[in-house]
């Protein structure tokens, strides 16, 4: 099995935050957070589960680690709440639990995925800015679209030059 | 001993917007636990907007109505007493027997909701009818009664023509004073979809939306000027003959009047009027025409207006002009705001229809409704929601039933509201919380809430699905048909003694000739509902309208010129800005619902006032301001958010907390839904200055 990825197309995202509300609902808080440009465009942003993880380097206590789908995990168990994956992290991802003084951040959930089901944020996504699936598939699928959009595209400029 | 939780999934309609979106409430022993994305289809292909991944979150409130209350305070102060169900029931139909022999039934109002099922719809006009009072209506009024108004004079039926499907295989789609993209997330799975394939986006909206962000054309007009834009955007069309003449032929009539009226709205002249420029509006009117497929979708932006049934029609004209009604990949689509106002318009909660759009003011159309409800006659079209509320004001309308609707909060002008519910002698509010309005009532039903009972709802698209029983309600809450069966009995009216909403659906199946063959036994085994018109069992129901004919006399849909006028209340010295209404994407309506959701009011925790730039340094306010937006009603504080995506002269406010203290009263004389979108106002600093 190759590694899956949740895939963000800043062109589809249309701010709703429905993504956020979902992983709140399902993970108890959200670890997913839309970001707006304002009046320009908006921009959802969740942990990118790295393949060469500066989190999981750093790591003192070897807390974090990946699962079989790539997925970066975090083991409440074995953090002592350093928060040297929050200063390497450079997308500022892992939170800090106030409550059980560790540290926390998306598993993409992993829940969810045991039992054959996508992600919170991916499911509800109304337009699709969210994708999940294998890197394998969903990275060709994405230059599949584009490259559509372009042939589109190039035959509206031909159809206006040929009148 | 611990027995093993039962968990279940089942399926519902969500509780909100139009759309029709299906999902899974997961219950754990009869308690709503959380929800779960719908894996069957559906039009919304188990997707969900933020207010739909939070739609159990208001179930299980502590303040949920769990018992009747009778009022012991002074109205409004929130003050009850709880009371038993016999007891509740007995008071109502007491006081309405009193009212009705003292003052004529047709001192008594009656409020439905574009929430409840069809069945509870049918049973509340049914019961103020037989009843004997002809006030019955419902939100509708306030959202889209211009759309039906305008629809049906042009087209013959006020409904959305096609499925959404349709717009999937569009060419150019023209938003017109709509923002789907904060009001219908799901919507905008379509648009962008379509856009995909090679569809042109035009959006009509004096803000620069999120919608608008992904439009090839935005025409920012200035509020209160559709007609002029239409207008001119149809003399660009006729003038350069991009329209459809073998359609206009074959299938409209009135072409050459439209024409003749059309040819005074030069672009040149719709520019001084509407703001946008006249290269644009050409731009736009040609990309529209020369599509050959095209949707035009609207909402409130368009419809709240004293104008809104002419604008309605401009819009329609605009189709018809084109060709794009009746086929693939074309139509008219009034979106709407709540899960079942089609259903409740269908189901005659209106003052001018009886069940299936039969006119309440044609004498032999009252004889049949009658007759199968085994009476001799019904009640005369009586007063529309604003027109109740007036004369609740001046003292002709003596007692309200008011069904899950919050008039207070939702209809404009609330300190005149506010007036005419304390004149009252004698108010009930059915609902599923203690409600801005309930605080004025003198007894309080407590309601089962979406999920908690089961029924058919119809979306915007015609689409009518069936929403199952998830969860038991709190305390004492019973599901609003049981309520109003039980008043109906105890008021001594015939033909309310049902067992279950499918019985009540198999009486609406027999009344209502559109939803003939929509039996429930049918509705439950599809999962993606059945559209109507439906006329027979067999029939595979209705997606699309006006294949082969209008639903007008002659089968012929009607071109009808309309002139730009402006809006009632225009900026002055002293309110030198236009103030217009929105909403945000994470609240709902009066937020009864959605308020209280901790994972909604986080993000979506308060008002606002969207400012242009330019009229910030010139009022002298900044961005996190307080201020107080003030108008002839009524002054509002709310925060600044200083934004170019708003026109200069224009201000918005997203009414959910309660904007409509500011709001104009003014009705379309049609229709008479409120000019909520256009009214004049000024800002103040909060403190002075």
């Amino acid at each position: 099995m190759g590694k899956k990825i949740i895939l963000i197309d800043l062109s589809r995202c249309i701010g709703c935050r429905a993504c956020e509300v979902a992983c709140e609902k399902f993970n108890g808080a959200s670890k997913i957070t839309v970001f707006e440009l304002e009046d320009v465009l908006t921009m959802p942003l969740n942990c990118r589960h790295c393949e060469k993880a500066p989190c999981i380097s750093i790591c003192p206590t070897d807390a974090l680690y990946t699962d079989e789908d790539g997925a970066v995990l975090l083991s409440p168990l074995k953090c002592i709440g350093c928060m040297m994956c929050a200063i390497v992290c450079p997308f500022g991802i892992p939170e800090f639990d106030e409550l059980n003084k560790v540290m926390m951040k998306c598993d993409l959930c992993r829940d969810r995925r045991a039992m054959g089901l996508l992600p919170a944020c991916v499911a509800t996504c109304p337009t699709d800015a969210l994708v999940y699936g294998d890197v394998n598939e969903v990275l060709p699928r994405k230059r599949e679209y584009v490259a559509q959009k372009a042939i589109i595209l190039s035959k509206e400029v031909g159809d206006v030059l040929l009148k | 001993m611990r027995s093993v939780s039962e968990v279940r999934l089942t399926p519902v309609i969500c509780p909100f917007c139009g759309f029709g979106c299906k999902l899974y409430v997961r219950s754990i022993d009869g308690v709503p636990a959380g929800i779960e994305f719908y894996d069957k289809g559906g039009v919304n292909e188990g997707k969900l907007c933020p207010k739909g991944v939070a739609a159990v979150d208001f179930l299980r409130h502590p303040e949920r109505l769990r018992k009747p209350l009778r009022r012991v305070g002074e109205r409004g102060e929130g003050r009850f007493k709880e009371i038993s169900w016999s007891e509740a029931i007995k008071e109502v139909a007491t006081r309405l027997k009193e009212i009705k022999k003292v003052f004529g039934a047709e001192s008594v109002g009656f409020l439905s909701s574009a929430r409840c099922t069809n069945e509870e719809n049918y049973l509340m006009q049914k019961l103020a009818r037989l009843y004997g009072s002809g006030n019955i209506d419902h939100c509708a009024r306030l959202c889209h009664s211009a759309t039906v108004a305008g629809l049906i004079k042009c087209l013959g039926a006020g409904a959305q023509s096609s499925p959404f499907t349709d717009i999937l295989k569009t060419r150019v789609i023209l938003v017109w004073g709509y923002n789907p993209a904060e009001t219908h997330p799901l919507l905008m799975r379509y648009v962008l979809k379509a856009k995909d394939l090679g569809a042109k986006l035009i959006v009509v909206d004096p803000r620069r939306t999120r919608t608008a962000r992904f439009a090839d054309i935005h025409l920012q007009i200035r509020p209160g000027t559709d007609i002029a834009l239409a207008n001119a955007m149809m003399n660009v069309i006729i003038s350069n003959d991009l329209y459809d003449r073998d359609f206009i032929v074959r299938r409209t009539e009135g072409f050459e009047e439209l024409k003749k009226l059309v040819m005074k709205y030069t672009p040149k002249y719709a520019e001084e009027v509407t703001g946008v420029t006249a290269a644009l509006i050409d731009e736009a009117a040609r990309t529209f025409a020369s599509a050959g497929r095209g949707v035009i979708m609207w909402a409130m932006g368009l419809t709240q207006h004293t104008v809104g049934t002419y604008n309605v029609v401009a819009l329609a004209d605009l189709a018809l002009l084109c060709g794009y009604v009746g086929r693939e990949g074309c139509g008219v689509y009034p979106m709407r705001g709540q899960n079942n106002v089609q259903g409740a318009c269908d189901m005659g909660a209106l003052v001018e229809f009886l069940p299936g759009y039969r006119p309440a003011a044609a004498e032999e159309k009252r004889k049949e409704v009658a007759k199968l409800w085994g009476v001799d006659e019904l009640p005369e079209p009586g007063l529309t929601v604003v027109e109740m509320v007036n004369e609740a004001g001046s003292g002709r309308i003596k007692a309200m039933y008011i069904m899950g609707e919050n008039p207070v909060v939702s209809d404009p002008n609330t300190s005149h509201v506010i007036k005419a519910l304390n004149n009252l002698e004698f108010l009930v509010v059915q609902d599923i919380f203690l409600t801005e309005t309930a605080a004025y009532a003198d007894i309080v039903l407590p309601a089962a809430a979406y999920a908690e009972k089961e029924g058919s709802l119809t979306s915007s698209e015609r689409r009518v699905q069936w929403s199952f029983k998830a969860a038991e309600p709190p305390g004492e809450a019973r599901p609003d048909w049981v309520i109003l069966s039980s008043v109906a009995r105890e008021l001594g009216l015939k033909g309310f003694n049902y067992s279950s909403p499918e019985d009540i659906l198999r009486e609406i199946n027999a009344v209502v000739p559109q939803y003939r063959g929509i039996t429930p036994e049918r509705l439950k085994s599809s999962p993606e509902g059945v559209f109507w018109p439906c006329p027979s069992e067999g029939h595979p129901g209705t997606m699309r309208l006006y294949e082969e004919r209008f639903l007008t006399c002659n089968g012929k849909a009607k071109l009808v010129g309309v002139e730009h006028r402006e809006p009632a209340e225009k900026p002055d010295r002293e309110y030198p800005l236009i103030l217009t209404t929105v909403r945000v994407v994470g609240q709902y309506h009066t937020l009864t619902m959605t308020g209280r959701s901790l994972s909604l009011v986080r993000r979506w925790p308060e008002p606002y006032v969207e400012v242009n730039p330019e009229d910030a340094r010139r009022y002298g306010v900044s961005d996190g301001d307080e201020v107080y937006v003030v108008t002839r009603r009524g002054r509002y504080k709310c925060k600044v958010k200083v934004t170019s995506s708003i026109r200069e002269g224009v201000v918005a406010i997203p009414w959910h907390w309660g904007a409509n203290i500011l709001t104009i009263d003014a009705l379309d004389p049609t229709c008479k839904i409120p000019e909520y979108k256009v009214c004049a106002c000024r800002i103040e600093r909060v403190g002075g200055g």
